[in-house]
């Protein structure tokens, strides 16, 4: 028998599909929230009130600082700390949502710490990705339009954050690439992902190389269908307009 | 918040069950970035190079190497040489070599751009110079262009190294004793106390990278 093994047992490769599903259920919605989120540190980052700007600086500190395991650590077993006794035992207990065809449950603690811990983590390296797109247009941009008469409201919206965008996409998609990545770790507060799931296939079935393999390829296949999605959008219509000029 | 409960466990959570048992905690965490950062800065040195200077199919293969170790999760990583090691040496490697090599090469792959840039952002002229000179391209490599690629790569060198601190905490899935894992163990073991012990643990980390990021930033403005 080769080193790989008799063939996986179907049940075994479903496992391994359904914590992939999760992967990219997690990813997905964690990049969505986590964007929202970092534009608005960024807001708060470059706001003209000091308070507001040190709140933000020192969040992005602590986040960028410490590992994001210790992070899924505190959010999943300290939650409880800190939220109210009434909500994290409402959160812990199974709720549905019934939608005409079809039903939406709740998700898990675990899913809950996980999602939250991970859209923070990202949010705060995607505002950073922001603010270098913003300093990263040219200030004479700026006086142009001012010179032509355009109010400054008016110019950020127009001139600046339309090319500040296109600047800091790529890096913002190396951000959704780590935020696949880092799903993995959520594994580590039990919740049944693709590196959780092939761990289990492992245990029980001892065929390390299956396992672990197949694993790793849907890994790659994700990312590498965002990163190449990423660099469609990069080049296409309105994007590359402003990646030929500069 | 109760600060006792970090006190009471201070000694594990800094040098685990040493010197009764093997070394743990934020002294391991420490011991495994030093020799994750040695080895990553060689590999990357050593590819980085190749990267720069190869052409044609070996580029490519090097590309495409470099390229997997980069898409791939630390944690798989940490599992194929938890699993492989073993099987290609033939002994049984201790948990934190199995990090180590995870880390490194990891690290290496990422550190590996950061030197081919380097090098290529050399300007050309100081090659020319040298060949006229009548140095061969290993002496021009480490007498001309290395010193001047260096101080340009030294912040993104320690940048990565803070990446790595952090990434070390990963052992944990292994069950490496590390700053990480011993938290875990204190919290299991005293339940309560959760917020606590992670904010610690956390700004334990904090301190760690938070001065190396510092540095970098100083490295950069210096250039």
């Amino acid at each position: 028998m080769s080193i790989f093994g008799e063939p996986m047992a179907p049940r075994y490769l479903l496992w391994l599909i359904q914590g992939f599903g999760v992967t990219v259920g997690l990813s997905i919605a964690v990049c969505v929230a986590a964007t929202g989120f970092g534009v608005s540190v960024c807001g708060m980052r470059m706001s003209r009130y000091a308070p507001l700007r040190a709140a933000a600086a020192a969040y992005i500190s602590a986040i960028r600082n410490t590992p994001l395991l210790v992070q899924l650590f505190f959010w999943y077993f300290g939650a409880a700390a800190l939220l109210p006794q009434g909500l994290v035992g409402w959160l812990n207990t199974p709720h549905t949502l019934d939608l005409g065809p079809g039903r939406l449950s709740w998700p898990a603690f675990e899913t809950l710490a996980g999602f939250f811990g991970l859209t923070l983590y990202a949010g705060a390296y995607i505002a950073e990705e922001f603010r270098a797109g913003i300093n990263g247009v040219d200030n004479g941009q700026y006086e142009t339009a001012r010179s032509l008469g355009m109010r400054p409201r008016l110019i950020y919206w127009l001139v600046v954050l339309p090319q500040a965008l296109r600047i800091a996409w790529l890096p913002v998609v190396g951000q959704y690439l780590n935020t696949i990545k880092n799903t993995s770790l959520t594994m580590a507060i039990g919740l049944a992902e693709l590196s959780y799931a092939s761990r289990q296939v492992e245990t029980e079935t001892f065929l390390t190389f299956q396992a672990f393999g197949i694993a790793t390829v849907l890994y790659l296949v994700a990312v590498i269908v965002t990163e190449a999605a990423g660099l469609a959008v990069a080049r296409s219509g309105r994007f590359a307009w402003a990646n030929k000029r500069s | 918040m109760n600060i006792s409960v970090i006190f009471d466990n201070l000694d594990y959570l800094l040098l685990g069950a040493w010197p009764n048992g093997p070394i743990g905690g934020l002294a391991l965490t420490v011991i495994i970035s030093a020799l994750s950062a040695v080895a990553s800065a060689l590999l990357g040195l050593v590819f980085g190079i190749a990267l720069a200077l190869s052409r044609g199919g070996a580029r490519s293969l090097l590309v495409v190497v470099l390229g997997f170790f980069r898409a791939i999760p630390v944690i798989m990583l940490i599992f194929w040489s938890y699993f492989l090691l073993p099987m290609l040496f033939g002994i049984s490697v201790p948990e934190i070599g199995t990090v180590v090599v995870a880390l490194s090469l990891i690290s290496g792959a990422y550190l590996s751009y950061s030197v081919a840039a380097g090098i290529n952002g050399i300007d050309m002229g100081q090659w020319e110079a040298g060949y006229a000179l009548g140095l061969r391209r290993y002496q021009l490599l480490r007498l001309v262009v290395l010193p001047q690629a260096l101080r340009v790569m030294a912040p993104s060198f320690v940048n990565q190294w803070t990446t790595l601190i952090k990434d070390t905490s990963l052992a944990y899935v292994i069950g490496v004793p590390e700053l990480s894992f011993v938290a875990t163990q204190v919290n299991n073991r005293v339940m309560v106390y959760p917020m606590e012990i992670f904010l610690f643990i956390g700004a334990l980390y904090w301190v760690l990278c938070a001065s190396f990021d510092k540095l970098a930033g100083r490295l950069a403005r210096k250039r």
